[in-house]
C-alpha cells in the first residue's frame, strides 16, 4: 500500500515556493519494532500508569542505552539522527530504579496546593520568639528545597531519555521541592517574620559540588539531607505549634519520602549491577558526614528547633532535649536507608554521627 | 551576619529574651526581627489562598536588577560571610530572566496539574483503521521525544539562576512537571490501541537541538517557548479535528492548557525585557529572524508540522481520515491551514511581546504575510 501511494507521487509548489511532493512519503508507517501492542488500564483505580507500558517488546530495559539523543525508548531508531550532545549518563545503573515509574504515578496522584491546602488562618498566636524561630526554620528548611530544585533539575540534561521513568520521577521530585520551598517561604512570610539567617551551606557545597556522579548525589540530597529534612518534618508535624505547622510539614512528608524511595531504590540496584561501587559510596559518605555534621555544629539550627518544641526561649532546655531525640533518629533513619540500599553503614560510621545516634553530641553551647 | 532597622516595639522583648537565653548557654544571635514582623497577610480560600505573588514585603520584595547571591540563598534572606559560593550562576542579571507575572503562572500551574493515568478515557478508544492507528503513534512517538527537549532545557536554566529571581525559577520547574506529563501521555496514546513506537525524528536539529544549543536564556526562551511551544500549542488547539475519540480529545485539551502558559512565559518574559533593556531588541529580532526562517521553510525544530517528515505526513492522515490520495490531499490542504494559524498566531505573540514593529518595517520574513493571507 505505502509503495503504491509513493509512486502516485508528483511534484508540486507550496507558498513558499518550494517544491514538494503531491503526497507525502509514507515510508515510516512501516517502521516499528514492535506493532499490536495494548497496554491494560490498572483494574482496581489506578488507570493507565506508565509501567503498563512495559509491555511485549517495548518490556526490555537495556544496561546501556547506546544514544546520546532523545529517542524514546523502543521507537524505531533513525541512522542519521546524531547526537544531542548532553546525555552522558547512558548506563542503567548510574540513575535506575525499578519503583521509579510507580513514584511518579504516586507523585501525580497525590496532587496538592500550599496556596489552598493549609489552614493559614491558624498560623497566628504565637509568642515572638517561637515565631521568630519557626521564620528561622523555615528559612533553612526552604533553602534546602531550593537547592533540591537546582540540584535536580541540572542532572535532567544528563541523564538518558531511555530511562525516561527515572527522568519522568525527578520531574516531579523538582516539582515537590519547589513547593517545599515556597511552602516554607509562606510560611515566613505570613506574620511578617520573613526570610532570616540563610544556611550554613556545608551540605549545599557537598550536594552541589558532587564530581562523581548522580549516585553520589543521590546518596548527599536523598540519604542523608533528605533523613535530616524528613526526621524536623515528622516532628514538626508532631510537635508544630500551629495547625498550619503541622499540616504542611504532614503534607511534605510523603513528598519526602518518595525522593527517598528513589534513592534507596536506585542505590540497590547500582549495588546490584556493580558490586565494586559501596568502596567509592562508604568514601563519599564519610565526606558528605563530615558536612552535615559541621552545619549541625553551628547552632542556629538546633536553637531554632529547640525553641519551637520548648514553646520559647524559656522552654529551650527542654526543647534541646527533643532535638536530641531528633537528631538520633535522623542518624537512624539514614542508616536504615543505607541498610536498604546494601550499603551498611553500621560500622563506618564517622565520629560525628556516632555521636548524635548516641544522643551524646548535645548541640555545642557557647561560653556564655 | 547582616544586620538592618527593626522595629522599635520588638527590641526590648528581644533583648530580654537573648539574655535570657544566654544566660544558659544559648548563642541566639539570630534571634532578631526584621522590619516586616508583625504584619499579617491575609489569605482567604475566596482569594485562591495564599498565593506566591501575594506573600513578599519589605526586603523580601526587592528584586535586584543584578543579583550578587553566589551561596544559593532565599532572597531577602541575611547573609553569612562564610557560606560557600556554590552557586555560580550565569543568569543574575533580572531582565535576563525575568517576567511581571511568573508567581501567577506558577500558582495556576499547581492548581491545573491532572493525570495522563486517570483524566484520560482511555475505555473510549476503540479500534482504528490501521493507517489511523500509525498516524496516532507516529504522530504521538515525535510528541513523546521533543516533549523531552522542553523539560531538560529549562531544567538547565533552573540551576544556572540565581534564587534572587525564584519566581521565574518555579515557573520553570512547573513546565518540567507539565512535560513530564505530555511525554507520558503521547507514549500512552502510543501504547493504549493497539499499535506501539514508531520512527524517531530523522535528525536532532528537527527535534529542537537549537533550542540545547541557546547560550543565553532569552535566546532559548524564544526557540522553546515563542517558536517550539507556540507551534505545538496550535496544533493541541485543533486537536478536536484530528481526534477520533474523547481519550484523544481530552489528551490535545489538556496538554494545551499547560502549553498555553509555556508560551505565555516566553511571551510576557520577552515584553519584559524589551521593555526594560531595549538595547537588546536588535540582537532579539536576530533570534526571530532565525525563527521565521524555519517557519515558513517548515524546517522550525519541534514543529509536527514541518515538511518532509513523518509526523507532517502523520498529521495529514489524521486531518483527512486515511492515507488513500484523496484523503491525503484533503488532509494536507487541512495541514496547510494548521501552518497558517501557527503563523498568525505567532505574528500575535510577537507583537505581544512588543517586537511587533518587525511586522510593519519589512523586517519579517515575507513569507509570513503569505501565509496569514491565503
Amino acid at each position: 500500500m505505502v509503495q503504491q501511494q509513493n509512486q502516485q507521487a508528483s511534484v508540486r509548489r507550496d507558498l513558499d515556493g518550494n517544491l514538494v511532493p503531491e503526497l507525502p512519503d509514507l515510508s515510516w508507517m512501516d517502521k516499528t519494532l514492535g506493532w499490536g501492542i495494548k497496554a491494560r488500564v490498572e483494574p482496581f483505580g489506578g488507570g493507565m500508569t506508565v509501567d503498563a507500558l512495559n509491555v511485549g517488546v517495548y518490556a526490555e530495559v537495556p544496561d546501556h542505552i547506546p544514544f546520546r539523543n532523545r529517542l524514546p525508548r523502543g521507537a524505531y531508531p533513525a541512522p542519521g539522527a546524531g547526537s544531542i550532545g548532553g546525555y552522558y549518563l547512558q548506563d542503567k545503573h548510574e540513575q535506575w530504579a525499578d519503583c521509579a515509574g510507580l513514584l511518579y504515578e504516586e507523585a501525580i496522584s497525590r496532587r496538592w496546593s500550599t496556596a489552598t491546602d493549609i489552614p493559614w488562618d491558624t498560623a497566628c498566636g504565637l509568642p515572638d520568639d517561637v515565631e521568630l524561630a519557626i521564620c528561622q526554620l523555615a528559612t533553612e528548611l526552604s533553602q534546602h528545597a531550593s537547592v533540591e530544585t537546582e540540584v535536580i533539575s541540572g542532572w535532567l540534561q544528563n541523564l538518558s531519555p531511555g530511562y525516561h521513568e527515572v527522568k519522568l520521577f525527578l520531574s516531579t521530585a523538582t516539582y515537590d521541592s519547589a513547593r517545599m520551598f515556597e511552602g516554607y517561604r509562606k510560611r515566613a512570610m505570613i506574620n511578617g517574620g520573613g526570610m532570616m539567617l540563610e544556611s550554613p551551606g556545608g551540605m549545599n557545597r557537598a550536594i552541589m559540588e558532587t564530581y562523581a556522579g548522580w549516585s553520589q548525589t543521590v546518596l548527599g540530597m536523598w540519604f542523608i539531607r533528605n533523613a535530616l529534612d524528613t526526621t524536623i518534618l515528622r516532628y514538626l508535624a508532631a510537635y508544630g505549634p500551629t495547625e498550619a505547622d503541622r499540616t504542611l510539614a504532614a503534607r511534605l512528608i510523603p513528598d519526602r519520602m518518595r525522593a527517598a524511595a528513589y534513592a534507596t531504590d536506585h542505590i540497590r540496584f547500582a549495588i546490584s549491577k556493580k558490586p565494586e561501587l559501596p568502596i567509592g559510596f562508604q568514601v563519599w559518605l564519610n565526606g558528605v558526614e563530615f558536612a552535615q555534621a559541621r552545619d549541625l555544629r553551628d547552632p542556629v539550627l538546633t536553637e531554632s528547633l529547640a525553641i519551637i518544641f520548648g514553646r520559647g526561649v524559656a522552654g529551650m532546655d527542654a526543647g534541646m532535649q527533643i532535638v536530641r531525640r531528633l537528631l538520633q533518629d535522623f542518624v537512624k533513619t539514614y542508616l536504615s536507608r543505607c541498610k536498604q540500599a546494601n550499603l551498611d553503614r553500621s560500622k563506618s560510621l564517622t565520629g560525628p554521627f556516632q555521636m548524635l545516634l548516641a544522643g551524646a553530641a548535645a548541640p555545642p553551647r557557647p561560653q556564655a | 551576619m547582616a544586620t538592618e532597622a527593626r522595629p522599635e516595639k520588638y527590641i526590648t522583648t528581644f533583648q530580654q529574651l537573648m539574655e535570657e537565653g544566654r544566660k544558659n548557654g544559648y548563642r541566639l544571635d539570630w534571634l532578631l526581627p526584621r522590619e516586616t514582623f508583625g504584619a499579617r497577610l491575609d489569605s482567604t480560600p475566596e482569594a485562591g489562598g495564599l498565593l506566591l505573588q501575594d506573600i513578599d514585603r519589605g526586603p523580601f520584595a526587592e528584586i535586584p536588577d543584578w543579583s550578587d547571591n553566589m551561596t544559593g540563598r532565599p532572597r531577602g534572606s541575611l547573609t553569612r560571610a562564610n557560606a560557600a559560593r556554590v552557586g555560580n550562576y550565569s543568569v543574575r542579571t533580572k531582565a535576563d530572566i525575568w517576567l511581571k507575572n511568573a508567581s501567577q503562572l506558577y500558582e495556576e500551574a499547581v492548581q491545573r496539574q491532572w493525570s495522563s493515568a486517570v483524566d484520560v478515557p482511555w475505555e473510549t478508544m476503540e479500534e482504528l483503521p490501521d493507517d489511523i492507528e500509525r498516524a496516532e503513534c507516529q504522530l504521538a512517538t515525535f510528541l513523546t521525544e521533543v516533549e523531552f527537549v522542553a523539560g531538560d532545557v529549562p531544567g538547565k536554566w533552573i540551576s544556572e539562576t540565581t534564587p534572587d529571581y525564584y519566581e521565574p525559577r518555579m515557573f520553570l520547574i512547573s513546565q518540567i512537571m507539565d512535560e513530564a506529563r505530555h511525554m507520558d501521555v503521547f507514549r500512552k496514546r502510543a501504547f493504549a490501541n493497539g499499535g506501539g513506537l514508531m520512527s524517531q525524528t530523522t535528525n536532532v536539529a528537527l527535534s529542537g537541538g537549537a533550542i540545547d544549543s541557546a547560550r543565553d536564556f532569552t535566546e532559548m526562551s524564544a526557540r522553546l517557548h515563542i517558536s517550539g511551544e507556540g507551534l505545538v500549542l496550535s496544533i493541541f488547539r485543533m486537536g478536536e479535528r484530528m481526534s477520533y475519540n474523547e481519550a484523544e480529545k481530552a489528551i490535545y485539551r489538556l496538554a494545551a492548557s499547560d502549553e498555553s502558559r509555556h508560551v505565555a512565559f516566553g511571551v510576557m518574559h520577552l515584553q519584559y525585557l524589551s521593555q526594560t533593556d531595549p538595547k537588546r531588541k536588535e540582537e532579539i529580532h536576530s533570534y526571530l529572524d532565525e525563527i521565521e526562517m524555519g517557519l515558513v521553510a517548515g524546517t522550525g525544530g519541534q514543529n509536527p508540522a514541518q515538511r518532509g517528515t513523518p509526523s507532517n505526513a502523520a498529521l495529514a492522515i489524521l486531518l483527512g481520515g486515511g492515507s488513500d490520495p484523496a484523503s491525503m490531499m484533503e488532509g494536507e490542504q487541512i495541514a496547510l491551514a494548521v501552518r497558517q494559524r501557527q503563523v498568525k498566531e505567532y505574528v500575535q505573540r510577537v507583537k505581544v511581546a512588543g517586537l511587533g514593529e518587525r511586522f510593519e518595517n519589512g523586517r519579517a520574513n515575507a513569507t509570513l504575510a503569505a501565509y496569514v493571507s491565503a
